[in-house]
Protein backbone atom coordinates (compact mmCIF):
# COMPACT_ATOMS: atom_id res chain seq x y z
CA UNK A 1 0.00 0.00 0.00
CA UNK A 2 1.27 3.45 -0.91
CA UNK A 3 1.32 5.03 2.57
CA UNK A 4 3.38 7.94 1.27
CA UNK A 5 0.66 8.91 -1.22
CA UNK A 6 -2.00 8.52 1.42
CA UNK A 7 -0.17 10.79 3.86
CA UNK A 8 0.48 13.34 1.11
CA UNK A 9 -3.23 13.41 0.23
CA UNK A 10 -4.11 13.91 3.90
CA UNK A 11 -1.52 16.70 4.19
CA UNK A 12 -2.91 18.37 1.05
CA UNK A 13 -6.50 18.05 2.27
CA UNK A 14 -5.68 19.47 5.71
CA UNK A 15 -3.67 22.42 4.34
CA UNK A 16 -6.44 23.16 1.82
CA UNK A 17 -8.97 23.09 4.65
CA UNK A 18 -6.94 25.33 6.95
CA UNK A 19 -6.40 27.94 4.23
CA UNK A 20 -9.72 27.86 2.42
CA UNK A 21 -12.18 27.85 5.34
CA UNK A 22 -11.39 31.32 6.77
CA UNK A 23 -11.27 32.67 3.21
CA UNK A 24 -14.57 30.92 2.39
CA UNK A 25 -16.27 32.39 5.47
CA UNK A 26 -14.97 35.88 4.61
CA UNK A 27 -16.04 35.70 0.94
CA UNK A 28 -19.44 34.13 1.72
CA UNK A 29 -20.14 36.82 4.33
CA UNK A 30 -18.93 39.65 2.08
CA UNK A 31 -21.12 38.45 -0.79
CA UNK A 32 -24.21 39.19 1.37
CA UNK A 33 -23.64 42.92 1.22
CA UNK A 34 -22.42 43.16 -2.38
CA UNK A 35 -24.47 45.02 -4.94
CA UNK A 36 -24.30 44.79 -8.70
CA UNK A 37 -21.06 42.81 -9.01
CA UNK A 38 -22.33 40.01 -6.76
CA UNK A 39 -23.67 37.83 -9.60
CA UNK A 40 -20.44 38.16 -11.57
CA UNK A 41 -18.34 37.23 -8.56
CA UNK A 42 -20.58 34.28 -7.69
CA UNK A 43 -20.35 33.02 -11.26
CA UNK A 44 -16.54 33.32 -11.25
CA UNK A 45 -16.29 31.45 -7.96
CA UNK A 46 -18.51 28.66 -9.31
CA UNK A 47 -16.44 28.32 -12.50
CA UNK A 48 -14.25 25.42 -11.22
CA UNK A 49 -17.46 23.35 -10.93
CA UNK A 50 -18.08 23.38 -14.68
CA UNK A 51 -14.59 23.89 -16.09
CA UNK A 52 -12.88 20.66 -17.32
CA UNK A 53 -10.01 19.87 -14.88
CA UNK A 54 -7.60 19.72 -17.81
CA UNK A 55 -8.48 23.26 -18.87
CA UNK A 56 -8.03 24.58 -15.34
CA UNK A 57 -4.84 22.49 -15.04
CA UNK A 58 -3.49 23.91 -18.29
CA UNK A 59 -3.96 27.52 -17.20
CA UNK A 60 -2.42 26.82 -13.80
CA UNK A 61 0.48 25.09 -15.51
CA UNK A 62 1.04 28.16 -17.65
CA UNK A 63 0.43 30.58 -14.77
CA UNK A 64 2.59 28.84 -12.20
CA UNK A 65 5.23 27.58 -14.60
CA UNK A 66 7.30 30.70 -15.09
CA UNK A 67 8.72 33.01 -12.46
CA UNK A 68 5.93 33.53 -9.92
CA UNK A 69 5.53 36.06 -7.11
CA UNK A 70 7.60 33.75 -4.92
CA UNK A 71 10.45 33.95 -7.45
CA UNK A 72 10.39 30.25 -8.31
CA UNK A 73 8.24 28.08 -10.56
CA UNK A 74 5.50 26.38 -8.54
CA UNK A 75 4.56 23.58 -10.92
CA UNK A 76 5.52 20.04 -9.97
CA UNK A 77 5.75 21.03 -6.28
CA UNK A 78 3.52 20.61 -3.23
CA UNK A 79 2.90 24.38 -3.14
CA UNK A 80 1.73 24.19 -6.75
CA UNK A 81 -0.79 21.44 -6.12
CA UNK A 82 -1.94 23.22 -2.95
CA UNK A 83 -2.69 26.37 -4.98
CA UNK A 84 -4.49 24.23 -7.57
CA UNK A 85 -6.45 22.50 -4.83
CA UNK A 86 -7.48 25.82 -3.28
CA UNK A 87 -8.80 27.11 -6.61
CA UNK A 88 -10.63 23.88 -7.47
CA UNK A 89 -12.29 23.80 -4.04
CA UNK A 90 -13.54 27.40 -3.99
CA UNK A 91 -17.17 26.55 -4.87
CA UNK A 92 -17.24 23.62 -2.41
CA UNK A 93 -16.03 25.85 0.40
CA UNK A 94 -17.98 29.01 -0.35
CA UNK A 95 -21.42 27.89 -1.48
CA UNK A 96 -22.54 25.95 1.64
CA UNK A 97 -21.35 28.78 3.90
CA UNK A 98 -23.04 31.38 1.71
CA UNK A 99 -26.35 29.45 1.83
CA UNK A 100 -26.01 29.19 5.63
CA UNK A 101 -25.54 32.97 6.00
CA UNK A 102 -28.45 33.62 3.65
CA UNK A 103 -30.69 31.37 5.74
CA UNK A 104 -30.34 33.59 8.81
CA UNK A 105 -33.52 35.59 9.37
CA UNK A 106 -32.61 39.29 8.82
CA UNK A 107 -34.80 40.22 11.78
CA UNK A 108 -32.46 38.27 14.08
CA UNK A 109 -29.56 40.39 12.87
CA UNK A 110 -31.62 43.54 13.41
CA UNK A 111 -32.42 42.34 16.93
CA UNK A 112 -28.67 42.02 17.50
CA UNK A 113 -28.13 45.56 16.21
CA UNK A 114 -30.72 47.09 18.51
CA UNK A 115 -29.26 45.03 21.36
CA UNK A 116 -26.15 47.18 21.04
CA UNK A 117 -23.75 44.72 19.37
CA UNK A 118 -21.12 45.94 16.92
CA UNK A 119 -20.87 44.37 13.44
CA UNK A 120 -17.92 42.22 14.56
CA UNK A 121 -19.80 41.07 17.68
CA UNK A 122 -22.86 40.23 15.59
CA UNK A 123 -20.65 38.16 13.27
CA UNK A 124 -18.90 36.36 16.13
CA UNK A 125 -21.81 35.83 18.52
CA UNK A 126 -24.77 35.42 16.17
CA UNK A 127 -23.90 34.78 12.52
CA UNK A 128 -20.97 32.40 12.90
CA UNK A 129 -22.75 30.03 15.34
CA UNK A 130 -25.89 30.09 13.19
CA UNK A 131 -23.87 29.34 10.04
CA UNK A 132 -21.91 26.60 11.81
CA UNK A 133 -23.61 23.73 10.00
CA UNK A 134 -22.86 25.32 6.62
CA UNK A 135 -19.22 25.73 7.62
CA UNK A 136 -19.02 22.08 8.72
CA UNK A 137 -20.61 21.01 5.47
CA UNK A 138 -18.10 23.10 3.51
CA UNK A 139 -15.22 21.55 5.48
CA UNK A 140 -16.41 17.99 4.84
CA UNK A 141 -17.00 18.60 1.13
CA UNK A 142 -13.63 20.31 0.68
CA UNK A 143 -11.77 17.59 2.57
CA UNK A 144 -13.40 14.71 0.69
CA UNK A 145 -13.09 16.45 -2.66
CA UNK A 146 -9.38 17.21 -2.15
CA UNK A 147 -8.64 13.58 -1.29
CA UNK A 148 -10.21 12.49 -4.57
CA UNK A 149 -8.96 15.31 -6.84
CA UNK A 150 -7.15 13.92 -9.88
CA UNK A 151 -7.10 15.88 -13.15
CA UNK A 152 -5.84 19.28 -12.02
CA UNK A 153 -3.31 17.74 -9.60
CA UNK A 154 -1.90 15.55 -12.37
CA UNK A 155 -1.63 18.48 -14.77
CA UNK A 156 0.03 20.83 -12.26
CA UNK A 157 2.02 18.39 -10.14
CA UNK A 158 2.67 15.30 -12.21
CA UNK A 159 3.39 12.25 -10.07
CA UNK A 160 6.51 12.93 -7.99
CA UNK A 161 6.49 10.52 -5.03
CA UNK A 162 6.31 12.33 -1.68
CA UNK A 163 5.85 15.71 -3.41
CA UNK A 164 2.85 15.58 -5.74
CA UNK A 165 1.82 11.94 -6.04
CA UNK A 166 -1.50 11.83 -4.18
CA UNK A 167 -3.71 8.77 -3.56
CA UNK A 168 -5.79 9.33 -6.70
CA UNK A 169 -2.69 9.55 -8.87
CA UNK A 170 -1.21 6.52 -7.14
CA UNK A 171 -4.40 4.53 -7.92
CA UNK A 172 -4.10 5.59 -11.57
CA UNK A 173 -0.42 4.57 -11.66
CA UNK A 174 -1.20 1.19 -10.11
CA UNK A 175 -3.96 0.49 -12.62
CA UNK A 176 -1.61 1.47 -15.44
CA UNK A 177 0.96 -1.01 -14.13
CA UNK A 178 -1.72 -3.75 -13.65
CA UNK A 179 -1.37 -3.65 -9.82
CA UNK A 180 -5.14 -4.05 -9.37
CA UNK A 181 -4.94 -5.28 -5.78
CA UNK A 182 -2.88 -2.22 -4.74
CA UNK A 183 -5.32 0.07 -6.59
CA UNK A 184 -8.21 -1.77 -4.92
CA UNK A 185 -6.86 -1.20 -1.39
CA UNK A 186 -6.30 2.52 -1.98
CA UNK A 187 -9.71 2.87 -3.66
CA UNK A 188 -11.31 1.17 -0.67
CA UNK A 189 -9.55 3.56 1.69
CA UNK A 190 -10.77 6.57 -0.33
CA UNK A 191 -14.29 5.12 -0.45
CA UNK A 192 -14.26 4.58 3.33
CA UNK A 193 -12.91 8.07 4.03
CA UNK A 194 -15.55 9.66 1.79
CA UNK A 195 -18.31 7.63 3.44
CA UNK A 196 -17.14 8.65 6.92
CA UNK A 197 -16.95 12.29 5.85
CA UNK A 198 -20.47 12.26 4.41
CA UNK A 199 -21.85 10.34 7.42
CA UNK A 200 -20.23 12.87 9.73
CA UNK A 201 -21.79 15.67 7.75
CA UNK A 202 -25.26 14.08 7.84
CA UNK A 203 -24.88 13.25 11.54
CA UNK A 204 -24.37 16.93 12.28
CA UNK A 205 -27.29 17.92 10.06
CA UNK A 206 -29.60 15.45 11.73
CA UNK A 207 -28.58 16.32 15.30
CA UNK A 208 -30.86 18.09 17.77
CA UNK A 209 -30.25 21.76 18.61
CA UNK A 210 -28.63 20.79 21.91
CA UNK A 211 -25.74 19.43 19.87
CA UNK A 212 -24.96 22.87 18.48
CA UNK A 213 -21.73 24.38 19.62
CA UNK A 214 -21.91 26.12 22.96
CA UNK A 215 -21.30 29.85 22.68
CA UNK A 216 -20.73 32.12 25.60
CA UNK A 217 -22.90 35.19 25.41
CA UNK B 1 -39.13 62.14 26.00
CA UNK B 2 -39.17 61.17 22.33
CA UNK B 3 -39.64 63.72 19.57
CA UNK B 4 -39.69 62.35 16.05
CA UNK B 5 -40.42 64.24 12.88
CA UNK B 6 -40.07 61.97 9.87
CA UNK B 7 -40.48 62.50 6.17
CA UNK B 8 -39.76 60.33 3.19
CA UNK B 9 -41.26 59.97 -0.26
CA UNK B 10 -39.88 56.56 -1.29
CA UNK B 11 -40.14 53.59 -1.17
CA UNK B 12 -42.96 53.93 1.38
CA UNK B 13 -44.21 57.47 1.97
CA UNK B 14 -43.91 58.73 5.53
CA UNK B 15 -45.00 62.03 6.98
CA UNK B 16 -45.21 61.81 10.71
CA UNK B 17 -44.76 63.89 13.80
CA UNK B 18 -44.69 61.97 17.08
CA UNK B 19 -44.09 63.16 20.61
CA UNK B 20 -44.12 60.69 23.46
CA UNK B 21 -43.32 61.72 27.02
CA UNK B 22 -41.67 59.49 29.62
CA UNK B 23 -44.13 57.05 31.11
CA UNK B 24 -46.57 57.48 28.23
CA UNK B 25 -47.74 54.57 26.12
CA UNK B 26 -48.38 55.93 22.65
CA UNK B 27 -50.02 53.68 20.07
CA UNK B 28 -49.54 53.98 16.31
CA UNK B 29 -52.67 52.58 14.70
CA UNK B 30 -53.49 52.08 11.06
CA UNK B 31 -54.34 49.48 8.43
CA UNK B 32 -51.75 47.06 7.04
CA UNK B 33 -49.15 48.84 4.94
CA UNK B 34 -49.95 52.23 6.46
CA UNK B 35 -46.34 52.81 7.56
CA UNK B 36 -46.61 52.11 11.30
CA UNK B 37 -43.77 49.62 11.38
CA UNK B 38 -41.67 51.77 9.04
CA UNK B 39 -42.02 54.64 11.51
CA UNK B 40 -40.94 52.42 14.41
CA UNK B 41 -37.98 51.00 12.48
CA UNK B 42 -36.94 54.52 11.47
CA UNK B 43 -36.87 55.60 15.11
CA UNK B 44 -34.76 52.53 15.96
CA UNK B 45 -32.34 53.31 13.10
CA UNK B 46 -33.17 50.19 11.11
CA UNK B 47 -34.66 52.38 8.34
CA UNK B 48 -33.73 55.92 7.37
CA UNK B 49 -36.05 58.81 6.64
CA UNK B 50 -35.10 61.27 3.88
CA UNK B 51 -35.48 64.27 6.14
CA UNK B 52 -36.50 64.84 9.72
CA UNK B 53 -35.25 64.80 13.27
CA UNK B 54 -35.33 62.22 16.05
CA UNK B 55 -34.49 63.23 19.59
CA UNK B 56 -34.75 61.00 22.63
CA UNK B 57 -34.06 62.00 26.21
CA UNK B 58 -32.28 65.13 24.97
CA UNK B 59 -29.93 63.20 22.68
CA UNK B 60 -30.03 63.75 18.93
CA UNK B 61 -30.34 60.40 17.14
CA UNK B 62 -31.06 61.55 13.60
CA UNK B 63 -31.18 64.80 11.69
CA UNK B 64 -31.40 65.36 7.96
CA UNK B 65 -32.73 68.12 5.76
CA UNK B 66 -33.09 68.72 2.04
CA UNK B 67 -30.17 71.16 1.84
CA UNK B 68 -27.41 69.44 3.82
CA UNK B 69 -28.58 65.83 3.68
CA UNK B 70 -27.95 63.62 6.71
CA UNK B 71 -26.20 65.61 9.44
CA UNK B 72 -26.54 63.07 12.25
CA UNK B 73 -27.52 59.43 12.16
CA UNK B 74 -26.64 57.17 15.08
CA UNK B 75 -26.40 53.45 14.40
CA UNK B 76 -29.14 51.26 15.90
CA UNK B 77 -26.63 49.98 18.47
CA UNK B 78 -25.99 53.55 19.66
CA UNK B 79 -29.65 54.56 20.05
CA UNK B 80 -30.43 52.84 23.34
CA UNK B 81 -33.85 51.59 22.39
CA UNK B 82 -35.53 48.34 23.33
CA UNK B 83 -37.24 46.84 20.30
CA UNK B 84 -39.80 44.06 20.55
CA UNK B 85 -40.27 42.35 17.19
CA UNK B 86 -43.57 40.92 15.99
CA UNK B 87 -42.07 37.44 15.54
CA UNK B 88 -39.86 37.77 18.67
CA UNK B 89 -36.55 37.45 16.70
CA UNK B 90 -34.88 35.51 19.51
CA UNK B 91 -31.40 34.15 18.79
CA UNK B 92 -32.28 30.51 18.07
CA UNK B 93 -28.92 29.04 19.13
CA UNK B 94 -28.93 30.73 22.54
CA UNK B 95 -30.86 29.75 25.64
CA UNK B 96 -33.39 32.18 27.15
CA UNK B 97 -30.84 33.43 29.68
CA UNK B 98 -28.16 33.91 27.02
CA UNK B 99 -30.61 35.79 24.81
CA UNK B 100 -31.13 38.30 27.62
CA UNK B 101 -27.36 38.44 28.23
CA UNK B 102 -26.70 39.71 24.69
CA UNK B 103 -27.75 43.38 25.25
CA UNK B 104 -25.60 43.41 28.40
CA UNK B 105 -22.52 42.23 26.51
CA UNK B 106 -20.90 45.66 26.17
CA UNK B 107 -22.13 47.10 29.47
CA UNK B 108 -20.95 44.36 31.82
CA UNK B 109 -17.63 42.66 31.18
CA UNK B 110 -18.16 39.95 33.78
CA UNK B 111 -20.13 36.95 32.53
CA UNK B 112 -21.49 36.16 36.00
CA UNK B 113 -22.76 39.73 36.36
CA UNK B 114 -24.48 39.50 32.96
CA UNK B 115 -26.05 36.18 33.84
CA UNK B 116 -27.25 37.38 37.22
CA UNK B 117 -28.88 40.50 35.73
CA UNK B 118 -30.44 38.51 32.87
CA UNK B 119 -31.85 36.02 35.39
CA UNK B 120 -33.40 38.89 37.35
CA UNK B 121 -35.14 40.11 34.21
CA UNK B 122 -36.47 36.64 33.42
CA UNK B 123 -37.80 36.34 36.99
CA UNK B 124 -39.44 39.73 36.61
CA UNK B 125 -41.16 38.47 33.45
CA UNK B 126 -42.36 35.41 35.37
CA UNK B 127 -40.23 32.90 33.44
CA UNK B 128 -37.20 32.53 35.71
CA UNK B 129 -37.48 28.74 35.63
CA UNK B 130 -37.22 28.68 31.81
CA UNK B 131 -33.76 30.29 31.69
CA UNK B 132 -32.04 27.21 30.27
CA UNK B 133 -34.53 26.56 27.47
CA UNK B 134 -33.81 27.23 23.83
CA UNK B 135 -36.35 29.43 21.98
CA UNK B 136 -37.82 26.44 20.12
CA UNK B 137 -38.61 24.84 23.49
CA UNK B 138 -40.77 27.82 24.54
CA UNK B 139 -44.38 28.70 23.71
CA UNK B 140 -45.20 31.91 21.81
CA UNK B 141 -46.09 33.78 24.99
CA UNK B 142 -42.92 32.61 26.75
CA UNK B 143 -40.81 33.62 23.76
CA UNK B 144 -42.43 37.05 23.81
CA UNK B 145 -41.56 37.43 27.50
CA UNK B 146 -37.94 36.49 26.80
CA UNK B 147 -37.93 39.03 23.94
CA UNK B 148 -39.37 41.68 26.27
CA UNK B 149 -36.72 40.90 28.91
CA UNK B 150 -34.05 41.20 26.20
CA UNK B 151 -35.49 44.53 25.00
CA UNK B 152 -35.43 45.96 28.52
CA UNK B 153 -32.21 44.41 29.84
CA UNK B 154 -29.90 47.29 29.00
CA UNK B 155 -32.25 49.92 30.45
CA UNK B 156 -33.21 51.56 27.15
CA UNK B 157 -34.34 55.15 26.86
CA UNK B 158 -37.38 54.11 24.84
CA UNK B 159 -39.33 50.90 24.29
CA UNK B 160 -40.61 50.17 20.78
CA UNK B 161 -43.23 47.43 20.44
CA UNK B 162 -44.01 46.20 16.91
CA UNK B 163 -47.37 44.40 16.95
CA UNK B 164 -46.16 42.42 19.97
CA UNK B 165 -49.43 40.63 20.69
CA UNK B 166 -50.58 39.71 17.19
CA UNK B 167 -49.09 36.20 17.11
CA UNK B 168 -50.29 35.22 20.58
CA UNK B 169 -53.53 33.54 21.66
CA UNK B 170 -56.10 35.59 23.58
CA UNK B 171 -55.52 34.26 27.16
CA UNK B 172 -51.73 34.69 26.86
CA UNK B 173 -52.30 38.16 25.46
CA UNK B 174 -54.25 39.16 28.57
CA UNK B 175 -51.29 38.08 30.71
CA UNK B 176 -48.89 40.12 28.62
CA UNK B 177 -51.15 43.19 28.81
CA UNK B 178 -50.93 42.90 32.59
CA UNK B 179 -47.14 42.55 32.50
CA UNK B 180 -46.85 45.58 30.24
CA UNK B 181 -49.13 47.63 32.48
CA UNK B 182 -46.98 46.74 35.52
CA UNK B 183 -43.76 47.52 33.67
CA UNK B 184 -45.03 50.92 32.62
CA UNK B 185 -45.31 52.03 36.22
CA UNK B 186 -41.69 51.13 36.96
CA UNK B 187 -39.92 52.03 33.72
CA UNK B 188 -40.91 55.65 33.23
CA UNK B 189 -39.68 55.76 29.61
CA UNK B 190 -41.65 56.54 26.44
CA UNK B 191 -43.28 53.43 25.00
CA UNK B 192 -44.40 53.30 21.36
CA UNK B 193 -46.78 50.51 20.44
CA UNK B 194 -47.60 49.62 16.85
CA UNK B 195 -50.87 47.77 16.43
CA UNK B 196 -53.70 47.39 13.97
CA UNK B 197 -56.03 46.38 16.80
CA UNK B 198 -57.97 49.43 17.95
CA UNK B 199 -59.37 47.70 21.01
CA UNK B 200 -55.83 46.89 22.11
CA UNK B 201 -54.75 50.50 21.57
CA UNK B 202 -57.84 51.74 23.42
CA UNK B 203 -57.09 49.40 26.32
CA UNK B 204 -53.37 50.15 26.68
CA UNK B 205 -52.53 53.54 25.22
CA UNK B 206 -52.63 57.02 26.72
CA UNK B 207 -52.67 58.53 23.26
CA UNK B 208 -53.18 57.12 19.77
CA UNK B 209 -51.80 58.37 16.46
CA UNK B 210 -53.85 57.20 13.49
CA UNK B 211 -51.68 56.59 10.42
CA UNK B 212 -52.85 56.12 6.87
CA UNK B 213 -50.55 55.80 3.83
CA UNK B 214 -47.65 56.95 5.97
CA UNK B 215 -49.35 60.14 7.09
CA UNK B 216 -50.23 60.81 10.72
CA UNK B 217 -53.88 61.87 10.56
CA UNK B 218 -54.68 62.55 14.20
CA UNK B 219 -53.09 62.17 17.63
CA UNK B 220 -55.42 62.12 20.59
CA UNK B 221 -56.42 60.16 23.70
CA UNK B 222 -58.55 57.14 22.70
CA UNK B 223 -61.87 58.57 23.87
CA UNK B 224 -61.33 61.84 22.02
CA UNK B 225 -60.41 59.92 18.90
CA UNK B 226 -63.59 57.86 19.02
CA UNK B 227 -65.84 60.80 19.90
CA UNK B 228 -64.27 63.53 17.77
CA UNK B 229 -62.32 62.10 14.82
CA UNK B 230 -60.57 64.86 12.91
CA UNK B 231 -61.87 63.82 9.52
CA UNK B 232 -63.89 61.29 7.66
CA UNK B 233 -60.92 58.96 7.04
CA UNK B 234 -60.03 58.86 10.73
CA UNK B 235 -63.63 58.01 11.55
CA UNK B 236 -63.46 55.22 9.00
CA UNK B 237 -60.16 53.90 10.34
CA UNK B 238 -61.28 53.90 13.97
CA UNK B 239 -64.33 51.95 12.90
CA UNK B 240 -67.09 54.47 13.68
CA UNK B 241 -70.15 52.89 12.14
CA UNK B 242 -72.63 55.78 12.31
CA UNK B 243 -70.95 58.14 9.86
CA UNK B 244 -73.00 60.25 7.47
CA UNK B 245 -72.68 63.22 5.17
CA UNK B 246 -74.58 66.49 5.27
CA UNK B 247 -74.36 70.21 4.55
CA UNK B 248 -73.17 72.55 7.29
CA UNK B 249 -74.00 76.22 7.42
CA UNK B 250 -73.75 78.61 10.38
CA UNK B 251 -74.27 76.11 13.20
CA UNK B 252 -76.91 74.11 11.34
CA UNK B 253 -76.37 70.67 9.89
CA UNK B 254 -78.79 69.63 7.15
CA UNK B 255 -79.29 65.95 6.54
CA UNK B 256 -81.29 64.20 3.85
CA UNK B 257 -81.62 67.36 1.81
CA UNK B 258 -83.27 69.70 4.26
CA UNK B 259 -85.51 67.12 5.89
CA UNK B 260 -83.50 67.08 9.12
CA UNK B 261 -81.67 70.02 10.61
CA UNK B 262 -79.57 69.72 13.75
CA UNK B 263 -78.04 72.48 15.83
CA UNK B 264 -74.35 71.67 15.98
CA UNK B 265 -71.50 73.50 17.75
CA UNK B 266 -68.35 74.25 15.70
CA UNK B 267 -65.29 76.48 15.94
CA UNK B 268 -66.49 78.85 13.22
CA UNK B 269 -63.87 77.67 10.73
CA UNK B 270 -66.19 75.99 8.28
CA UNK B 271 -67.46 78.15 5.38
CA UNK B 272 -71.26 78.28 4.78
CA UNK B 273 -72.92 75.52 2.75
CA UNK B 274 -70.01 73.14 3.15
CA UNK B 275 -70.47 69.40 2.60
CA UNK B 276 -69.21 67.68 5.75
CA UNK B 277 -69.05 64.23 7.31
CA UNK B 278 -70.61 63.77 10.72
CA UNK B 279 -70.63 61.06 13.36
CA UNK B 280 -72.77 60.33 16.34
CA UNK B 281 -71.55 58.27 19.31
CA UNK B 282 -73.69 55.48 20.78
CA UNK B 283 -74.87 57.63 23.69
CA UNK B 284 -76.25 60.20 21.25
CA UNK B 285 -78.86 57.74 19.95
CA UNK B 286 -82.04 56.53 21.62
CA UNK B 287 -85.05 54.48 20.47
CA UNK B 288 -88.69 55.05 21.34
CA UNK B 289 -91.94 53.25 20.75
CA UNK B 290 -93.79 56.46 20.00
CA UNK B 291 -93.08 59.20 17.50
CA UNK B 292 -92.26 62.77 18.50
CA UNK B 293 -91.09 65.93 16.73
CA UNK B 294 -87.40 64.92 16.88
CA UNK B 295 -87.67 61.26 15.96
CA UNK B 296 -86.98 59.45 12.71
CA UNK B 297 -88.95 56.53 11.44
CA UNK B 298 -86.71 53.42 11.25
CA UNK B 299 -87.14 49.69 10.89
CA UNK B 300 -85.16 46.98 12.66
CA UNK B 301 -83.10 44.96 10.16
CA UNK B 302 -81.03 42.75 12.42
CA UNK B 303 -80.52 42.06 16.13
CA UNK B 304 -77.28 40.39 17.26
CA UNK B 305 -77.15 39.49 20.93
CA UNK B 306 -73.75 38.99 22.54
CA UNK B 307 -74.36 38.07 26.19
CA UNK B 308 -75.94 41.11 27.84
CA UNK B 309 -75.17 43.40 24.89
CA UNK B 310 -77.25 43.62 21.74
CA UNK B 311 -76.23 45.25 18.47
CA UNK B 312 -79.23 46.45 16.48
CA UNK B 313 -79.06 47.37 12.81
CA UNK B 314 -81.65 49.96 11.81
CA UNK B 315 -82.67 51.38 8.45
CA UNK B 316 -84.21 54.86 8.33
CA UNK B 317 -87.27 55.34 6.16
CA UNK B 318 -86.11 58.88 5.42
CA UNK B 319 -82.91 58.67 3.31
CA UNK B 320 -82.53 54.88 3.66
CA UNK B 321 -79.50 55.17 6.01
CA UNK B 322 -78.07 52.21 7.94
CA UNK B 323 -77.58 52.96 11.65
CA UNK B 324 -76.03 50.74 14.31
CA UNK B 325 -77.29 51.01 17.86
CA UNK B 326 -75.93 49.19 20.88
CA UNK B 327 -78.12 48.50 23.89
CA UNK B 328 -78.49 46.12 26.79
CA UNK B 329 -80.57 42.98 26.32
CA UNK B 330 -82.99 44.41 28.92
CA UNK B 331 -83.50 47.55 26.80
CA UNK B 332 -84.25 45.43 23.74
CA UNK B 333 -86.84 43.56 25.76
CA UNK B 334 -88.37 46.77 27.14
CA UNK B 335 -88.80 48.16 23.63
CA UNK B 336 -90.04 44.77 22.36
CA UNK B 337 -87.64 45.05 19.43
CA UNK B 338 -87.73 42.39 16.76
CA UNK B 339 -86.61 42.17 13.15
CA UNK B 340 -89.00 44.06 10.83
CA UNK B 341 -90.54 46.17 13.57
CA UNK B 342 -90.91 49.93 13.03
CA UNK B 343 -89.39 52.11 15.71
CA UNK B 344 -88.55 55.75 16.34
CA UNK B 345 -84.97 56.92 16.50
CA UNK B 346 -83.90 60.11 18.23
CA UNK B 347 -80.54 61.75 17.46
CA UNK B 348 -79.14 64.13 20.06
CA UNK B 349 -77.77 67.05 18.03
CA UNK B 350 -75.48 68.17 20.84
CA UNK B 351 -73.54 64.88 20.54
CA UNK B 352 -72.96 65.25 16.80
CA UNK B 353 -69.38 65.76 15.69
CA UNK B 354 -68.80 67.25 12.25
CA UNK B 355 -65.57 67.05 10.27
CA UNK B 356 -64.13 67.73 6.84
CA UNK B 357 -64.63 65.15 4.14
CA UNK B 358 -60.90 65.14 3.39
CA UNK B 359 -57.79 65.05 5.60
CA UNK B 360 -56.92 68.23 7.46
CA UNK B 361 -53.82 68.96 5.36
CA UNK B 362 -55.75 68.73 2.12
CA UNK B 363 -56.64 72.26 0.86
CA UNK B 364 -59.81 70.87 -0.73
CA UNK B 365 -61.05 69.48 2.57
CA UNK B 366 -64.15 71.68 2.76
CA UNK B 367 -65.12 71.30 -0.88
CA UNK B 368 -66.70 68.32 -2.48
Amino acid sequence: MDIEALLLSLKLALWTLVLILPFGVWVAHSLQSMGKCRSWLEASLALPLVLPPTVLGYYLLVGLGGKTILGIPLVFSFTGILIASLIVNLPFAIQPIQRAFEAINPEILEAAQVSGLSQWQIFRLIELPLAWRGITSAAVLTFAHTLGEFGVILMVGGAIPGETKTVSISIYDKVQSFDTSGAGVLSLILLGTSLIAIALSYGIFGGNPDNTKKWRS
Amino acid sequence: MLKAKLFQANPNPLQLNIECVSGELHALVGPSGSGKTTALRTIAGLNHAETGKIECDGQLWFEANEVNGVATSLKPAERSCGFLFQQYALFPHLRALENVCIPLYNNFKSLSERRSLAQQWLVRMGIGELAQRLPNQLSGGQQQRVALARALARSPKILLLDEPFSAIDAPTRQGLYKTLAELRKDLNIPILLVTHDLREADLLADRITVIDQGVGLQTAPPQVLFDRPRNSRVAELVGISNKFEGIFSAGKLSWNGNQRIFDVADKGKIPPNTPVAWVIPADGLSLHNEASANTLNASVEQISTLGQIAVIQLRTVEGNHAITWEASAAEVKRLSLEVGKNTYLEIDGSKIHIMPLRPINDPRRFTN
